[in-house]
Protein backbone atom coordinates (compact mmCIF):
# COMPACT_ATOMS: atom_id res chain seq x y z
CA UNK A 1 0.00 0.00 0.00
CA UNK A 2 1.00 3.49 -0.95
CA UNK A 3 -0.33 6.90 -0.87
CA UNK A 4 1.28 9.19 -3.71
CA UNK A 5 -2.29 10.26 -5.55
CA UNK A 6 -5.72 11.41 -3.71
CA UNK A 7 -8.58 12.50 -4.56
CA UNK A 8 -11.06 14.90 -2.30
CA UNK A 9 -14.14 15.31 -2.89
CA UNK A 10 -15.98 18.21 -1.24
CA UNK A 11 -14.52 21.35 -1.59
CA UNK A 12 -16.15 23.05 1.51
CA UNK A 13 -14.25 23.84 4.21
CA UNK A 14 -12.99 20.94 5.49
CA UNK A 15 -12.60 19.48 1.89
CA UNK A 16 -9.94 22.61 1.07
CA UNK A 17 -8.37 21.88 4.35
CA UNK A 18 -7.84 18.05 4.09
CA UNK A 19 -6.48 18.71 -0.24
CA UNK A 20 -4.19 21.30 1.40
CA UNK A 21 -3.09 19.29 3.75
CA UNK A 22 -2.23 16.61 1.34
CA UNK A 23 -0.52 18.96 -1.01
CA UNK A 24 1.81 19.62 1.83
CA UNK A 25 3.09 16.28 1.98
CA UNK A 26 4.10 16.64 -1.69
CA UNK A 27 0.66 14.24 -2.47
CA UNK A 28 -0.63 14.40 -6.17
CA UNK A 29 -4.46 15.90 -5.32
CA UNK A 30 -7.46 16.08 -7.25
CA UNK A 31 -9.96 18.36 -5.78
CA UNK A 32 -13.98 17.28 -6.90
CA UNK A 33 -16.99 19.32 -6.04
CA UNK A 34 -20.25 18.88 -7.66
CA UNK A 35 -20.12 22.50 -8.21
CA UNK A 36 -17.23 22.98 -10.49
CA UNK A 37 -16.75 26.69 -10.22
CA UNK A 38 -16.41 26.61 -6.03
CA UNK A 39 -13.97 23.82 -6.32
CA UNK A 40 -11.84 26.26 -8.50
CA UNK A 41 -12.40 28.72 -5.64
CA UNK A 42 -11.15 26.56 -3.18
CA UNK A 43 -8.33 26.08 -5.42
CA UNK A 44 -7.49 29.39 -5.67
CA UNK A 45 -7.79 29.48 -1.96
CA UNK A 46 -5.30 26.99 -1.25
CA UNK A 47 -2.98 28.30 -3.56
CA UNK A 48 -3.47 32.10 -1.90
CA UNK A 49 -2.56 30.39 1.88
CA UNK A 50 0.68 28.53 0.06
CA UNK A 51 1.77 31.77 -1.28
CA UNK A 52 1.27 32.97 2.20
CA UNK A 53 3.19 30.37 4.01
CA UNK A 54 6.38 31.23 1.54
CA UNK A 55 5.96 34.95 2.94
CA UNK A 56 6.20 33.79 6.21
CA UNK A 57 9.06 31.54 5.36
CA UNK A 58 7.21 28.25 6.48
CA UNK A 59 7.68 27.30 2.75
CA UNK A 60 10.38 27.71 -0.33
CA UNK A 61 8.96 28.92 -3.31
CA UNK A 62 10.51 25.97 -4.95
CA UNK A 63 8.34 23.63 -2.37
CA UNK A 64 5.33 26.31 -3.09
CA UNK A 65 5.91 25.92 -7.14
CA UNK A 66 5.66 22.14 -6.51
CA UNK A 67 2.44 21.98 -4.42
CA UNK A 68 0.94 24.08 -6.28
CA UNK A 69 1.68 21.19 -9.23
CA UNK A 70 0.29 19.05 -7.71
CA UNK A 71 -2.97 20.26 -7.15
CA UNK A 72 -6.08 20.32 -9.97
CA UNK A 73 -9.63 20.49 -10.06
CA UNK A 74 -11.00 17.49 -11.42
CA UNK A 75 -14.78 16.27 -12.64
CA UNK A 76 -15.87 13.00 -10.89
CA UNK A 77 -15.77 11.23 -14.22
CA UNK A 78 -12.27 12.61 -15.20
CA UNK A 79 -10.26 11.82 -11.86
CA UNK A 80 -7.54 9.33 -11.99
CA UNK A 81 -9.50 5.89 -10.88
CA UNK A 82 -5.80 4.59 -9.87
CA UNK A 83 -5.58 6.96 -7.01
CA UNK A 84 -4.84 5.26 -3.77
CA UNK A 85 -7.15 7.24 -1.62
CA UNK A 86 -10.29 8.82 -1.60
CA UNK A 87 -11.42 11.06 0.72
CA UNK A 88 -14.93 12.14 0.70
CA UNK A 89 -16.29 15.65 2.70
CA UNK A 90 -19.30 16.52 1.69
CA UNK A 91 -22.77 17.44 3.19
CA UNK A 92 -23.71 15.34 6.44
CA UNK A 93 -26.64 13.71 4.42
CA UNK A 94 -26.54 9.45 5.11
CA UNK A 95 -28.10 9.27 1.61
CA UNK A 96 -26.02 11.83 -0.16
CA UNK A 97 -22.72 9.95 0.89
CA UNK A 98 -23.94 6.37 0.18
CA UNK A 99 -25.10 7.64 -3.20
CA UNK A 100 -21.86 9.33 -3.76
CA UNK A 101 -19.75 5.97 -2.32
CA UNK A 102 -22.23 3.65 -4.69
CA UNK A 103 -20.51 5.52 -7.59
CA UNK A 104 -17.06 5.28 -6.42
CA UNK A 105 -17.29 1.90 -5.78
CA UNK A 106 -17.50 1.33 -9.52
CA UNK A 107 -15.52 4.34 -10.92
CA UNK A 108 -12.36 3.48 -8.63
CA UNK A 109 -9.79 0.62 -8.84
CA UNK A 110 -10.35 -2.38 -6.77
CA UNK A 111 -7.31 -1.38 -4.53
CA UNK A 112 -7.94 2.45 -3.88
CA UNK A 113 -9.04 3.01 -0.31
CA UNK A 114 -12.17 4.83 -0.09
CA UNK A 115 -12.80 7.29 3.30
CA UNK A 116 -15.28 9.37 4.74
CA UNK A 117 -14.33 12.49 6.87
CA UNK A 118 -18.07 12.34 8.19
CA UNK A 119 -18.56 13.70 12.00
CA UNK A 120 -21.41 12.02 12.84
CA UNK A 121 -22.89 8.78 10.42
CA UNK A 122 -21.38 5.16 11.65
CA UNK A 123 -19.07 4.69 9.20
CA UNK A 124 -20.29 1.10 8.58
CA UNK A 125 -23.92 2.72 7.80
CA UNK A 126 -22.18 4.72 4.84
CA UNK A 127 -20.41 1.64 3.81
CA UNK A 128 -23.55 -0.66 3.29
CA UNK A 129 -23.87 0.45 -0.21
CA UNK A 130 -20.38 -1.08 -1.44
CA UNK A 131 -19.49 -3.65 -2.75
CA UNK A 132 -17.98 -7.04 -0.43
CA UNK A 133 -14.82 -6.21 -1.34
CA UNK A 134 -15.07 -2.38 -1.29
CA UNK A 135 -15.80 -2.62 2.24
CA UNK A 136 -12.22 -3.81 3.46
CA UNK A 137 -10.87 -0.98 1.69
CA UNK A 138 -13.34 1.28 3.42
CA UNK A 139 -12.30 3.57 6.48
CA UNK A 140 -13.51 7.11 8.25
CA UNK A 141 -11.04 9.37 8.06
CA UNK A 142 -12.23 12.19 10.52
CA UNK A 143 -9.84 15.48 9.99
CA UNK A 144 -10.27 18.15 12.56
CA UNK A 145 -10.70 22.06 11.29
CA UNK A 146 -8.54 23.36 10.52
CA UNK A 147 -7.07 20.19 8.90
CA UNK A 148 -3.45 21.91 8.00
CA UNK A 149 -3.45 23.00 11.83
CA UNK A 150 -5.09 20.36 13.85
CA UNK A 151 -2.99 17.02 13.83
CA UNK A 152 -5.29 14.84 14.98
CA UNK A 153 -7.01 12.33 12.32
CA UNK A 154 -9.64 9.99 14.05
CA UNK A 155 -9.01 6.38 11.99
CA UNK A 156 -12.27 4.48 12.08
CA UNK A 157 -12.84 0.95 11.45
CA UNK A 158 -16.31 -0.49 10.23
CA UNK A 159 -17.19 -3.37 10.70
CA UNK A 160 -15.87 -4.69 7.81
CA UNK A 161 -12.84 -2.69 7.31
CA UNK A 162 -9.31 -4.77 6.80
CA UNK A 163 -7.25 -4.01 10.33
CA UNK A 164 -4.36 -3.93 7.65
CA UNK A 165 -5.17 -1.07 5.73
CA UNK A 166 -6.18 1.27 8.84
CA UNK A 167 -2.96 -0.05 10.48
CA UNK A 168 -1.33 1.36 7.39
CA UNK A 169 -2.91 4.58 7.35
CA UNK A 170 -2.06 4.98 11.33
CA UNK A 171 1.44 4.70 10.52
CA UNK A 172 1.25 7.14 7.21
CA UNK A 173 -0.25 9.79 8.77
CA UNK A 174 1.50 9.09 12.06
CA UNK A 175 5.18 9.63 9.76
CA UNK A 176 3.55 12.62 8.26
CA UNK A 177 3.75 14.39 11.71
CA UNK A 178 -0.13 13.85 12.29
CA UNK A 179 -1.56 12.15 15.19
CA UNK A 180 -4.05 8.98 14.05
CA UNK A 181 -5.92 7.86 16.92
CA UNK A 182 -7.65 4.25 16.17
CA UNK A 183 -10.68 3.86 17.25
CA UNK A 184 -14.04 1.46 16.26
CA UNK A 185 -17.34 2.51 15.04
CA UNK A 186 -19.40 4.46 17.69
CA UNK A 187 -21.41 7.73 17.44
CA UNK A 188 -19.53 10.05 17.52
CA UNK A 189 -16.15 8.32 17.57
CA UNK A 190 -14.06 9.76 19.99
CA UNK A 191 -13.87 13.84 20.14
CA UNK A 192 -17.26 14.32 19.21
CA UNK A 193 -18.47 11.97 21.51
CA UNK A 194 -16.40 13.16 25.05
CA UNK A 195 -17.05 16.74 24.21
CA UNK A 196 -20.32 16.67 24.45
CA UNK A 197 -20.72 17.24 28.25
CA UNK A 198 -18.19 19.90 27.79
CA UNK A 199 -20.91 22.10 26.36
CA UNK A 200 -24.25 20.15 28.02
CA UNK A 201 -22.97 20.58 30.97
CA UNK A 202 -22.81 23.94 30.93
CA UNK A 203 -25.84 24.77 29.25
CA UNK A 204 -27.46 22.41 32.42
CA UNK A 205 -25.32 25.23 34.71
CA UNK A 206 -26.82 27.89 32.85
CA UNK A 207 -30.50 26.67 32.31
CA UNK A 208 -32.17 29.92 31.80
CA UNK A 209 -30.25 31.93 29.55
CA UNK A 210 -28.23 35.27 30.16
CA UNK A 211 -25.32 36.65 29.17
CA UNK A 212 -22.89 36.52 32.22
CA UNK A 213 -24.12 33.50 33.46
CA UNK A 214 -22.42 32.43 29.80
CA UNK A 215 -19.56 34.89 30.57
CA UNK A 216 -19.26 33.44 34.51
CA UNK A 217 -19.21 29.62 33.03
CA UNK A 218 -16.77 30.54 30.22
CA UNK A 219 -14.31 32.33 32.77
CA UNK A 220 -14.21 29.04 35.39
CA UNK A 221 -13.53 27.00 32.67
CA UNK A 222 -10.90 28.65 31.23
CA UNK A 223 -9.51 30.23 34.38
CA UNK A 224 -9.86 26.83 36.85
CA UNK A 225 -9.96 24.26 34.03
CA UNK A 226 -7.53 25.31 31.73
CA UNK A 227 -9.63 25.07 28.42
CA UNK A 228 -8.36 27.79 25.60
CA UNK A 229 -12.06 28.56 25.19
CA UNK A 230 -15.37 28.30 27.24
CA UNK A 231 -18.07 26.36 26.42
CA UNK A 232 -20.16 29.46 25.26
CA UNK A 233 -17.61 30.93 23.26
CA UNK A 234 -16.91 27.65 21.01
CA UNK A 235 -20.24 26.96 20.75
CA UNK A 236 -20.94 30.53 19.03
CA UNK A 237 -17.47 30.06 17.19
CA UNK A 238 -18.72 26.76 15.69
CA UNK A 239 -21.57 27.59 15.07
CA UNK A 240 -24.76 26.86 17.66
CA UNK A 241 -26.96 25.16 14.30
CA UNK A 242 -24.01 22.79 13.87
CA UNK A 243 -23.09 21.84 17.55
CA UNK A 244 -27.07 21.24 18.09
CA UNK A 245 -27.15 19.08 15.17
CA UNK A 246 -24.38 17.02 16.51
CA UNK A 247 -25.52 16.77 19.77
CA UNK A 248 -29.27 15.81 18.22
CA UNK A 249 -27.23 13.21 15.69
CA UNK A 250 -24.94 11.48 18.67
CA UNK A 251 -28.13 11.54 21.10
CA UNK A 252 -30.27 9.90 18.57
CA UNK A 253 -27.42 7.22 17.58
CA UNK A 254 -27.34 6.58 20.79
CA UNK A 255 -31.07 5.61 21.00
CA UNK A 256 -31.59 8.89 23.46
CA UNK A 257 -29.42 7.92 25.94
CA UNK A 258 -29.74 10.75 28.77
CA UNK A 259 -26.34 11.93 28.70
CA UNK A 260 -26.11 13.20 25.51
CA UNK A 261 -29.44 14.90 25.25
CA UNK A 262 -29.64 17.99 23.63
CA UNK A 263 -31.05 21.04 25.59
CA UNK A 264 -33.38 23.44 24.81
CA UNK A 265 -31.28 26.43 24.80
CA UNK A 266 -29.51 25.09 21.88
CA UNK A 267 -33.06 24.64 20.13
CA UNK A 268 -34.05 28.18 21.06
CA UNK A 269 -30.93 29.72 19.99
CA UNK A 270 -31.13 27.98 16.54
CA UNK A 271 -34.78 28.83 16.65
CA UNK A 272 -34.15 32.65 16.92
CA UNK A 273 -31.60 32.61 14.18
CA UNK A 274 -28.73 33.37 16.54
CA UNK A 275 -26.32 30.52 15.48
CA UNK A 276 -22.93 32.32 17.36
CA UNK A 277 -20.60 34.98 15.36
CA UNK A 278 -21.48 34.30 12.10
CA UNK A 279 -24.93 35.75 12.61
CA UNK A 280 -23.33 38.05 14.84
CA UNK A 281 -25.72 36.57 18.07
CA UNK A 282 -25.28 33.88 19.73
CA UNK A 283 -24.94 33.36 23.40
CA UNK A 284 -22.85 36.48 22.97
CA UNK A 285 -23.02 39.53 20.76
CA UNK A 286 -20.88 40.61 18.07
CA UNK A 287 -20.22 43.90 16.08
CA UNK A 288 -20.43 43.41 12.79
CA UNK B 1 -5.22 36.19 56.63
CA UNK B 2 -6.59 35.94 59.71
CA UNK B 3 -3.97 34.03 61.82
CA UNK B 4 -6.63 32.45 64.00
CA UNK B 5 -7.71 30.31 61.06
CA UNK B 6 -8.97 26.70 61.50
CA UNK B 7 -8.38 24.01 58.46
CA UNK B 8 -10.26 21.04 58.30
CA UNK B 9 -8.78 18.67 55.94
CA UNK B 10 -7.72 14.95 55.08
CA UNK B 11 -4.78 13.84 54.37
CA UNK B 12 -5.72 12.70 51.13
CA UNK B 13 -6.94 16.78 49.91
CA UNK B 14 -4.90 17.96 46.90
CA UNK B 15 -3.62 20.76 49.03
CA UNK B 16 -2.95 18.90 52.13
CA UNK B 17 1.04 19.70 51.69
CA UNK B 18 0.55 23.02 51.48
CA UNK B 19 -2.23 23.85 53.85
CA UNK B 20 0.33 22.29 56.78
CA UNK B 21 2.97 24.84 55.93
CA UNK B 22 0.59 27.65 56.71
CA UNK B 23 -2.83 26.73 58.88
CA UNK B 24 -3.93 24.48 61.64
CA UNK B 25 -5.01 21.66 60.01
CA UNK B 26 -7.79 19.58 61.99
CA UNK B 27 -9.30 16.18 60.37
CA UNK B 28 -13.26 15.84 61.38
CA UNK B 29 -13.27 14.48 64.11
CA UNK B 30 -10.14 16.65 65.59
CA UNK B 31 -12.48 19.62 64.79
CA UNK B 32 -15.58 18.31 66.59
CA UNK B 33 -13.49 17.58 69.29
CA UNK B 34 -11.07 19.73 70.10
CA UNK B 35 -13.17 23.14 70.93
CA UNK B 36 -9.95 25.03 70.03
CA UNK B 37 -10.55 28.62 69.91
CA UNK B 38 -10.24 30.42 65.96
CA UNK B 39 -12.30 33.03 63.90
CA UNK B 40 -12.53 31.45 61.13
CA UNK B 41 -13.21 28.05 60.04
CA UNK B 42 -12.19 26.52 56.40
CA UNK B 43 -13.64 23.09 56.18
CA UNK B 44 -12.36 21.34 53.06
CA UNK B 45 -13.68 18.51 54.09
CA UNK B 46 -15.08 15.46 51.02
CA UNK B 47 -18.40 15.08 51.98
CA UNK B 48 -21.42 14.33 50.10
CA UNK B 49 -24.52 17.18 51.06
CA UNK B 50 -26.28 15.27 53.40
CA UNK B 51 -23.02 14.32 55.53
CA UNK B 52 -21.48 18.00 55.15
CA UNK B 53 -24.82 19.12 56.15
CA UNK B 54 -24.53 17.21 59.77
CA UNK B 55 -20.70 17.75 59.90
CA UNK B 56 -21.34 22.11 59.72
CA UNK B 57 -23.97 21.85 61.89
CA UNK B 58 -21.80 19.93 64.33
CA UNK B 59 -19.15 21.99 63.76
CA UNK B 60 -21.31 25.48 64.58
CA UNK B 61 -21.71 23.73 67.71
CA UNK B 62 -18.27 24.13 68.75
CA UNK B 63 -17.57 27.57 67.49
CA UNK B 64 -18.78 31.10 66.77
CA UNK B 65 -16.10 31.69 63.75
CA UNK B 66 -17.93 32.12 60.22
CA UNK B 67 -17.42 28.99 58.22
CA UNK B 68 -15.96 28.84 54.65
CA UNK B 69 -16.98 25.32 53.27
CA UNK B 70 -15.87 23.24 50.68
CA UNK B 71 -19.15 22.25 48.51
CA UNK B 72 -17.30 20.13 45.91
CA UNK B 73 -19.27 17.15 46.52
CA UNK B 74 -21.91 18.33 48.00
CA UNK B 75 -25.27 20.34 46.61
CA UNK B 76 -24.40 24.07 47.12
CA UNK B 77 -27.22 25.75 47.28
CA UNK B 78 -29.24 23.40 49.28
CA UNK B 79 -26.13 23.80 51.74
CA UNK B 80 -26.52 27.91 51.59
CA UNK B 81 -30.19 27.60 51.96
CA UNK B 82 -29.96 25.53 55.63
CA UNK B 83 -26.68 26.23 56.70
CA UNK B 84 -26.67 29.53 58.40
CA UNK B 85 -22.83 29.46 59.57
CA UNK B 86 -22.00 29.29 56.12
CA UNK B 87 -20.99 32.44 54.94
CA UNK B 88 -18.62 31.46 51.61
CA UNK B 89 -18.60 27.93 49.79
CA UNK B 90 -15.56 27.23 47.94
CA UNK B 91 -14.10 23.90 45.89
CA UNK B 92 -10.86 22.93 45.94
CA UNK B 93 -11.40 19.36 46.22
CA UNK B 94 -10.85 18.55 42.21
CA UNK B 95 -7.31 18.71 40.58
CA UNK B 96 -7.17 21.10 38.21
CA UNK B 97 -4.19 22.98 35.89
CA UNK B 98 -4.33 26.26 36.26
CA UNK B 99 -3.97 26.59 40.37
CA UNK B 100 -7.31 28.30 40.82
CA UNK B 101 -10.40 27.19 42.25
CA UNK B 102 -14.04 28.78 42.31
CA UNK B 103 -15.74 30.36 45.21
CA UNK B 104 -19.32 31.65 46.28
CA UNK B 105 -20.53 34.02 48.80
CA UNK B 106 -23.27 34.05 50.67
CA UNK B 107 -24.29 37.76 49.91
CA UNK B 108 -22.28 38.91 47.32
CA UNK B 109 -21.84 42.05 49.46
CA UNK B 110 -20.05 40.50 51.76
CA UNK B 111 -16.60 42.67 51.71
CA UNK B 112 -15.00 40.67 54.62
CA UNK B 113 -15.69 37.27 53.73
CA UNK B 114 -14.42 38.13 50.17
CA UNK B 115 -10.97 39.32 51.89
CA UNK B 116 -10.99 35.71 53.79
CA UNK B 117 -11.34 34.04 50.78
CA UNK B 118 -8.81 36.12 48.49
CA UNK B 119 -6.45 35.67 51.15
CA UNK B 120 -6.65 32.35 51.27
CA UNK B 121 -6.21 31.77 47.82
CA UNK B 122 -3.45 34.50 48.20
CA UNK B 123 -1.03 32.44 51.23
CA UNK B 124 -1.67 29.32 49.15
CA UNK B 125 -0.33 30.64 45.82
CA UNK B 126 -3.79 29.74 44.29
CA UNK B 127 -6.13 32.26 42.37
CA UNK B 128 -9.87 32.57 43.38
CA UNK B 129 -12.49 33.18 40.84
CA UNK B 130 -15.86 34.00 41.96
CA UNK B 131 -19.24 31.61 41.00
CA UNK B 132 -22.14 33.60 41.49
CA UNK B 133 -25.75 32.32 42.70
CA UNK B 134 -24.39 28.69 43.17
CA UNK B 135 -26.60 26.13 42.23
CA UNK B 136 -26.52 22.37 42.01
CA UNK B 137 -22.52 22.36 42.28
CA UNK B 138 -19.49 23.93 41.39
CA UNK B 139 -19.28 24.81 37.03
CA UNK B 140 -15.71 23.14 36.88
CA UNK B 141 -16.20 20.09 38.81
CA UNK B 142 -19.49 19.13 37.21
CA UNK B 143 -18.23 19.54 33.94
CA UNK B 144 -14.88 17.74 34.14
CA UNK B 145 -16.66 14.63 35.88
CA UNK B 146 -19.11 14.69 32.77
CA UNK B 147 -16.05 14.68 30.53
CA UNK B 148 -14.25 11.80 32.53
CA UNK B 149 -17.28 9.71 33.19
CA UNK B 150 -17.57 10.04 29.31
CA UNK B 151 -14.20 8.81 28.18
CA UNK B 152 -14.63 5.93 30.76
CA UNK B 153 -18.19 5.07 29.13
CA UNK B 154 -16.04 4.97 25.35
CA UNK B 155 -13.49 2.65 27.05
CA UNK B 156 -15.91 0.27 28.67
CA UNK B 157 -17.19 0.18 25.33
CA UNK B 158 -13.63 -0.50 23.73
CA UNK B 159 -14.14 2.28 21.53
CA UNK B 160 -10.32 3.35 22.34
CA UNK B 161 -7.49 2.79 23.96
CA UNK B 162 -6.85 4.93 26.92
CA UNK B 163 -4.10 6.73 25.51
CA UNK B 164 -5.93 7.03 22.10
CA UNK B 165 -8.71 8.48 24.11
CA UNK B 166 -6.43 11.49 26.01
CA UNK B 167 -4.46 11.67 22.46
CA UNK B 168 -7.44 12.57 21.03
CA UNK B 169 -9.12 14.97 23.07
CA UNK B 170 -5.41 17.00 23.43
CA UNK B 171 -5.79 17.23 19.69
CA UNK B 172 -8.48 17.39 18.55
CA UNK B 173 -10.00 19.90 21.07
CA UNK B 174 -6.93 21.30 22.88
CA UNK B 175 -7.91 19.93 26.35
CA UNK B 176 -5.26 20.46 28.42
CA UNK B 177 -4.65 17.17 29.86
CA UNK B 178 -6.60 14.29 28.03
CA UNK B 179 -9.96 12.89 30.13
CA UNK B 180 -8.19 9.69 31.71
CA UNK B 181 -5.24 11.45 33.23
CA UNK B 182 -6.90 13.83 34.38
CA UNK B 183 -9.70 11.60 36.08
CA UNK B 184 -6.24 9.79 37.21
CA UNK B 185 -5.01 13.09 39.09
CA UNK B 186 -8.69 14.05 40.77
CA UNK B 187 -8.58 10.67 41.56
CA UNK B 188 -11.87 8.39 40.22
CA UNK B 189 -13.41 8.04 43.56
CA UNK B 190 -13.97 11.60 43.75
CA UNK B 191 -15.21 11.81 40.52
CA UNK B 192 -17.46 8.99 41.20
CA UNK B 193 -18.57 10.46 44.47
CA UNK B 194 -19.66 13.95 42.18
CA UNK B 195 -21.81 12.13 39.92
CA UNK B 196 -23.17 9.95 42.31
CA UNK B 197 -24.52 12.79 44.14
CA UNK B 198 -25.43 14.94 41.22
CA UNK B 199 -27.67 11.72 40.47
CA UNK B 200 -28.97 11.47 43.88
CA UNK B 201 -30.16 15.01 43.97
CA UNK B 202 -31.16 14.95 40.36
CA UNK B 203 -32.21 11.57 39.61
CA UNK B 204 -31.46 12.35 36.10
CA UNK B 205 -30.04 9.50 33.98
CA UNK B 206 -27.59 11.60 32.66
CA UNK B 207 -25.17 11.63 35.78
CA UNK B 208 -25.29 7.70 35.63
CA UNK B 209 -21.88 6.58 36.45
CA UNK B 210 -19.86 4.57 34.11
CA UNK B 211 -19.50 0.77 35.06
CA UNK B 212 -15.67 1.04 34.10
CA UNK B 213 -15.28 4.52 36.22
CA UNK B 214 -17.02 2.52 39.44
CA UNK B 215 -14.72 -0.59 38.65
CA UNK B 216 -11.59 1.77 38.42
CA UNK B 217 -12.45 4.37 41.17
CA UNK B 218 -13.26 1.98 44.12
CA UNK B 219 -10.54 -0.28 43.25
CA UNK B 220 -8.71 -0.13 46.26
CA UNK B 221 -11.38 -0.07 48.61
Amino acid sequence: MKINNVVIIGAGTMGQGIAQWFAQQNIVVEMVDQNFEFAQKSLERIRESLVKLESLGKLTSAQVTEMKKNLSVKKLEHVNTKADLVVEAIIENLDVKKNLFKDLDLLMSKETILATNTSSFPVTQIASSLSADRKKNFLGLHFFNPATIMKLVEVINGMETDKNVSAFLIKWFNDKKKIACECSDSPGFIVNRVARNFYGEALRAVECYTEDKCREVDTVMKEVGGFKMGPFELMDLIGIDINFSVTESVYNSFFHEARFKPHRLQRDMVAANRLGKKTGKGFYHYES
Amino acid sequence: MNPNTMVVAHPDHPLYMELIKHFKVRTIDEALNTYETCELVIDLSPLRTQKKFLFIKELAKTTKAPIISDLTLSWGEWILKYAPHVGATLSTLFYNPTNAFEYSLRDSGDAEMKKNIEDFAAVMNLKAIEHKNLGLSFHYPRTIAMIINEAYFALGEKLATPESIDLAMKNGVNYPLGPIEWGEKIGLHNVAQLLEELNTITRDERYRLSPELKLQAFKHF
